[in-house]
């Protein structure tokens, strides 16, 4: 057997594998063994047809790929030992000729991790910032919620609710037919039609109207796109909506612990600046996060790449089955093959792939290791915070498999923090 | 009968290979009306060998029962040809 090491990129060894031909007949005689042993050929008893037999009836090809298929993993093996190398994964094999027999391999090595000096990343957290706005928006939208609708005899106008007979027809043909409809004009409301509500305000109760609508050239339902309806709408009912007051009484409406208005907004206040902080600290470690891969140098075979795109096709998947959707029927929707939606994802399992390893030597250079009492904790704290079936969710979590996962969720949720604590400046360069 | 007509296949089994290589015999299935003469000018004319000896048997067809009724398979004529010492014929050797 000769191996040569072709060359090294991304991280993946091309290995050119030369078996010497008594190496090869060392396997043919053993698949010729094995073979016979199943092949029943007229004339002879199983396992007694001499080896030209055998291979006249099944052919020396097929015998041969035998004989490679069990000789390959085996000179696999030898040849990375050979070449000292490490693989991560299975290789991808190609025999290039068979006479002589010579593979080539594709070996996925080690990816390689220089970290930068990540000691000097500094960054600050944006500040939280909650202005009276956002909390007057929150108020605003309760308000609307808790709207009471009442009769006015008046013409119809924006922000109104209506009950609408409707009757409409696309060249001649029904399209929405509905009676007694209840619809609340708004400005730019896109349904049924964009510029069917426009054509409402100004009407009076029990009035009539008739008017034509050019539906828009992207409308859901293709074969009507860019067509004309005609539409007659009659007004039956006009209904003014009534916010309520914001006082105290408004704040009960909304929650009875709230005894007065203050205090209602006082927690909505509350809650914004908590999700406001949430999503600031999120932000802030993601670009700790990609300050910290951006100065570090990571290549790694594309197999990992593969890999982080199964597993994000697999995430995808269950996510469809739970919605009842086939696979094939969600390609449809967003009109794209299996091999684009592949594509896709390249770019996102790459910057997954990238900050996990980066991630995970940050782990080892900071030595952060994580107790088994933490890991009982974390697990304890699932068990609680799962809603029903406590005992199977126990059972679940009470596995090998799932402490180990558990514990790199940990590890990793440690070593963002402490990233973030190097970055925001509370250890400094020295990592004390 | 022509020369082309006497040799019907050759009879490659776990019985015949085992004499072919250590005593030169070679099997065939043969024309019913073929002679020894004649399949050692068949052999010797097909496969470029000389032919030292030919010994023919007749192989009774077998019986066998076929839709409630008693049917007889056909006997042939077989042929068990012995060549000169360091002959061979390639159609047995394999590919």
């Amino acid at each position: 057997m000769k191996v040569t090491r072709e060359k090294t990129e991304n991280s993946q060894a091309f290995l050119r594998i030369e078996m010497e031909p008594a190496e090869v007949e060392e396997s043919l005689e053993q698949s010729y063994h094995r073979l016979v042993r199943k092949a029943s050929i007229p004339g002879f008893r199983k396992g007694k047809a001499p080896r030209a037999v055998l291979e006249r009836y099944l052919g020396r090809d097929s015998l041969l790929e035998d004989a490679l298929n069990n000789l390959l993993p085996q000179a696999y093996d030898e040849a990375v030992k050979e070449q000292e190398i490490e693989a991560i994964a299975t290789p991808s094999i190609e025999i290039a000729q068979t006479d002589p027999v010579v593979f080539k391999a594709t070996v996925p090595l080690k990816p390689t991790i220089e970290l930068g000096d990540y000691h000097q990343i500094q960054l600050t957290p944006e500040p939280v910032e909650l202005t009276d706005d956002e909390v007057d928006t929150v108020i605003e939208q309760l308000r609307r919620q808790h709207a009471t609708w009442e009769p006015v005899e008046r013409p119809a106008n924006f922000d109104d609710l209506v009950a609408l007979d409707i009757e409409s027809h696309i060249e001649g043909k029904p399209f929405i037919n509905q009676q007694g409809v209840q619809y609340q004009i708004l400005h730019d409301q896109p349904f049924p039609v964009p510029g069917f509500a426009e054509h409402l305000p100004g009407m009076k109760g029990g009035e009539e109207k008739e008017f034509k609508l050019q539906l828009p050239k992207d409308y859901p339902r293709g074969e009507l796109a860019g067509k004309e309806a005609r539409f007659k709408v009659r007004v039956s009912e006009i209904k003014q909506q009534r916010l309520p007051e914001l006082d105290d009484e408004f704040a009960t409406s909304v929650n009875p612990d709230f005894k007065t208005f203050d205090s209602l907004r006082e927690r909505i206040s509350a809650n914004l600046r908590l999700m406001a902080e949430e999503k600031a600290r999120r932000e802030f470690e993601e670009r700790i996060i990609e300050a910290v891969v951006e100065n570090s140098q990571v290549e790694f075979p594309p197999v990992l790449a593969e890999m982080e795109i199964a597993r994000l096709l697999d995430q995808q998947m269950r996510r469809l089955q739970a919605s009842d959707i086939g696979l094939e029927e969600y390609l449809g929707r967003i009109n794209k093959t299996g091999e684009e939606l592949r594509e896709e994802l390249r770019p996102l399992a790459t910057k997954r792939v990238t900050s996990s390893l980066v991630l995970g030597r940050i782990a080892e250079e900071e030595k952060i290791e994580v107790a088994d009492a933490e890991i009982d904790a974390e697990l304890e704290n699932m068990v609680q915070s799962a809603t029903e079936n406590k005992d199977e969710m126990q059972k679940l979590l009470d596995s090998p498999q799932a402490r180990n996962s558990v514990e790199q969720i940990l590890t990793t949720r440690k070593t963002i923090q402490r990233l973030v604590e190097i970055a925001g400046g509370s250890i400094d360069a020295q990592g004390k | 009968m022509h020369l082309y007509e006497v040799l019907r296949r050759p009879l490659i089994t776990e019985k015949n290979t085992a004499i072919q290589a250590p005593q030169g015999k070679y099997a065939f299935e043969v024309a019913g009306e073929a002679n020894k003469e004649q399949v050692k000018l068949a052999v010797e004319k097909a496969f470029k060998v000389s032919v030292t000896q030919v010994n023919v048997m007749t192989v009774p067809g077998k019986g066998r029962r076929m839709r409630g009724r008693w049917v007889m398979s056909p006997s042939w004529k077989k042929a068990i040809v012995t060549l000169k010492p360091g002959d061979k014929i390639e159609l047995f050797e394999g590919v």
